[in-house]
């Protein structure tokens, strides 16, 4: 195959492939649920802190208040030294082991005096040394209490008093609390945050199935198809700018081929006019020699410029070829048009038996212009009284067979290109004819070439793009 | 015969009024739309030769108006624009027949012709080719001045190329054309017909070719 010179607009081409694409929905799904674990964690390890914090306070003050309670209980003996009388309740308190409470004595010194454990006194003196005056202390453990004391401290006139507490009390029972803080607010925290991932996640599926409408909307924007808009109806806010950019670059592109297009047809009607004018006036000369060679003229301008606004259309504006269409249909159509052309020559037109060719998809009024440039071409160079063969062939396939002089290699590649003209071609051809082929050939994906028919003379292909099979 | 000519351009109106007085026609020449909607409103008119890029407006809008008004009137667009869109869309407008500018005197007269005797605008017309006339009320056919036997069926074809001489006869058109649905064709009973007409008009010296485009039709012209 040869290369045309008009790098063919293969529909579908595309650049390199973009990253891959992200989508809204996976996305805050995932980050919805990272922000639900983090919280639930958070919020249960500040519960379950304050909690420990509420408990541990209340036993401070607990602690305090017994400190208190012994204090008020001491009055000073003869010799000086604390004597306590405690009150049943309070003497039931330090006496019970289970919870393992007592209290100490000290003087100014810090020497003890009293103690309801002795066995509690020397870690209770190594976590108060240096003695500080008053408030909460921690002790090392010691036999009797493995997990260490917490105590509270206080200061009277005399003397200070420290009641402790074994340790393993509020552990225990913050263990409970937080037990009991997973199983209830944890299993309720938990389904929310479920509840409000599937919310987010429904909330954006619907508000993008509009955007999905408004891309099928966009997907029939093609050649020939620029009065499309996207449709603004139901679209949320956020995604509104964006339609409406793509609307207004719409239109934008909509006036530039309108105005496109008015040229195109001012050309047409500013240069067939004078024409029109000089053909008739010619023709009102009667049958002259030399109104028949003005007549020639004429009629090879009049075909110049004929083709060239056909180029100008196919270069300038979109061509819509997403029609259906009977290839065969066509080469029926250009073939009766171009009949007329090669009765008057003496060739032998035709087009001949073959098998019946699926619809493609195209523009049947732009691949007739080609087809009839073909054969015209085909005509123009085959001698009196050959024949000149159109052949159909699947998929897509489209020949044109002449007994004509053919096309030297060397020409093969360079004849489909503008005002080329072979040399030793008979005047008549404006060079257009076959670039606007190659051009219509293109726009439908396909290409144009020629090759030597086999037993002289040439033979022009178009191949189009089959339609794509249906899913 | 009076005809209406709508052309915005002085010279191609003049030698187009000219053209037709000759061929025996009554021409009006309106320059604008303006000048085409008073002679219009006159009425009388056989058919309208519209240019369509006139200098006060479309001539499709005048041919929209006459259409709508019940105006029936054959049209025949004349104009520079030979997009195929352009064309299609003279034709649904309601034309009749689009000729592209620059154009043959002598082809336009004749498309102007067929324009009037198209079949529902008279009964009976001649349709004569070269030196064979055909009178379509009677079914006679005239050739060198001597009528012809022709069979039934040998009448109706050379009728449907009469009537487009000079263009292509789709094959499937002369089928139905010629044969009933309920009569199936053998395959070949076109290629017969015509051979036979093909003969019986060479043999009375006809004037006319009769030429076959193989795989898409027939088309008769002047030999």
């Amino acid at each position: 195959m040869i290369p045309l010179h008009r790098p063919s607009a293969q529909p579908g081409t595309r650049a390199a492939p973009a990253a891959r694409p992200w989508f809204l929905v996976s996305r805050l799904a995932w980050r919805l649920s990272a922000v639900t674990l983090v919280g639930v964690a958070l919020g249960a390890s500040a519960v379950a802190w304050r909690t420990l914090a509420t408990i541990s306070s209340v036993d401070d003050a607990a602690l305090q208040s017994q400190a208190r309670l012994v204090a008020e209980q001491l009055s000073t003996g003869p010799d000086g030294r604390p004597v306590l009388h405690l009150p049943a309740e309070l003497e039931a308190t330090f006496g019970r082991t289970d919870e393992r409470a007592a209290f100490l004595v000290f003087d100014r010194a810090g020497h003890v005096l009293l103690a309801s454990d002795p066995t509690t006194v020397p870690s209770v003196l190594a976590a108060l040394d240096p003695p500080p005056w008053t408030g909460l202390f921690r002790a090392p453990p010691s036999p009797d209490y493995p997990n260490g004391m917490v105590g509270a401290l206080i200061a009277t006139r005399h003397w200070r008093v420290a009641v402790v507490q074994a340790h393993e009390l509020n552990e225990g029972l913050a263990r409970s609390l937080v037990r009991d803080f997973m199983f209830s607010t944890l299993w309720l925290l938990l389904p929310i945050g479920g509840a409000t991932v599937l919310i987010g996640v429904l909330t954006i599926r619907h508000g993008l199935r509009s955007l999905r409408d408004a891309s099928a909307a966009a997907a029939q924007v093609g050649r020939g198809q620029t009065g499309v808009r996207l449709p603004s109806a139901a679209l949320p806010g956020e995604i509104l700018p964006v339609v409406g950019a793509v609307n207004a670059a719409l239109d934008r592109l909509e006036q530039a081929l309108d105005a496109q297009r008015r040229f195109v047809a001012d050309a047409a009607h500013a240069l067939r006019t004078p024409l029109a004018v000089l053909t008739a006036r010619i023709d009102e000369l009667g049958d002259q020699r030399e109104a028949d060679d003005l007549r020639g003229d004429a009629d090879r301008m009049a075909r110049l410029v004929g083709q060239m606004l056909a180029m100008a259309r196919l270069e300038e504006l979109p061509l819509d070829v997403t029609a259906p269409v009977d290839l065969r249909a066509v080469a029926v159509a250009a073939v009766s048009e171009i009949a007329p052309l090669a009765i008057s020559r003496g060739v032998e037109l035709g087009l001949l038996d073959g098998p019946v060719v699926a619809p493609i998809n195209g523009n049947a009024a732009a691949l007739g212009i080609a087809l009839a440039n073909l054969l015209d071409n085909a005509i123009r160079h085959a001698p009196r009284g050959t024949a000149v063969e159109v052949a159909i062939e699947a998929p897509a396939t489209i020949r044109v067979l002449d007994r004509g002089p053919g096309v030297p290699e060397a020409e093969r590649s360079r004849i489909f290109a503008r005002f080329h003209r072979a040399p030793g071609t008979r005047p008549g051809g404006a060079g257009l004819g076959l670039a606007i082929v190659a051009g219509i050939a293109a726009a439908h994906g396909g290409d144009a070439w020629v090759e030597a028919h086999a037993g002289g003379g040439a033979m022009f292909v178009m191949r189009l793009q089959p339609a794509a099979p249906r899913a | 015969m009076r005809l209406l000519i709508v052309e915005d351009e002085p010279a191609l109106g003049d030698l187009l009024r000219r053209a037709l007085e000759r061929a025996g026609f009554a021409p009006d020449l309106a320059a604008t739309l303006g000048e085409a909607r008073e002679y219009l409103a006159l009425g009388g008119h056989a058919a309208i030769i519209l240019d369509l890029g006139l200098t006060d407006g479309n001539g499709l809008d005048l041919l929209r108006e006459a259409r709508r008004a019940g105006n029936s009137t054959p049209v025949l667009i004349l104009t520079a624009r030979d997009a195929p869109e352009d064309r299609i869309t003279g034709l649904d407008t309601g034309a009749d027949d689009y000729v592209v500018k620059p154009f043959h005197m002598g082809e336009l007269v004749s498309r102007v012709r067929a324009l009037l005797r198209r079949p529902d605008a008279a009964l009976g017309v001649d349709l004569a080719l070269g030196n064979v006339a055909l009178h379509t009320a009677t079914r006679e056919v005239v050739v060198a001045g001597a009528p012809v036997a022709l069979t039934p069926r040998e009448t109706s074809l050379l009728e449907m190329l009469l009537r487009r001489h000079g263009r292509v006869v789709p094959r499937e058109a002369i089928e139905q054309g010629l044969y009933a649905l309920d009569n199936p064709t053998t395959a070949n009973a076109v290629e017969v017909l015509v051979y036979r007409l093909r003969r019986r008009l060479l043999a009375c010296g006809a004037d006319l070719a009769l030429h076959t485009v193989r795989g898409v039709g027939y088309l008769l012209a002047e030999a």
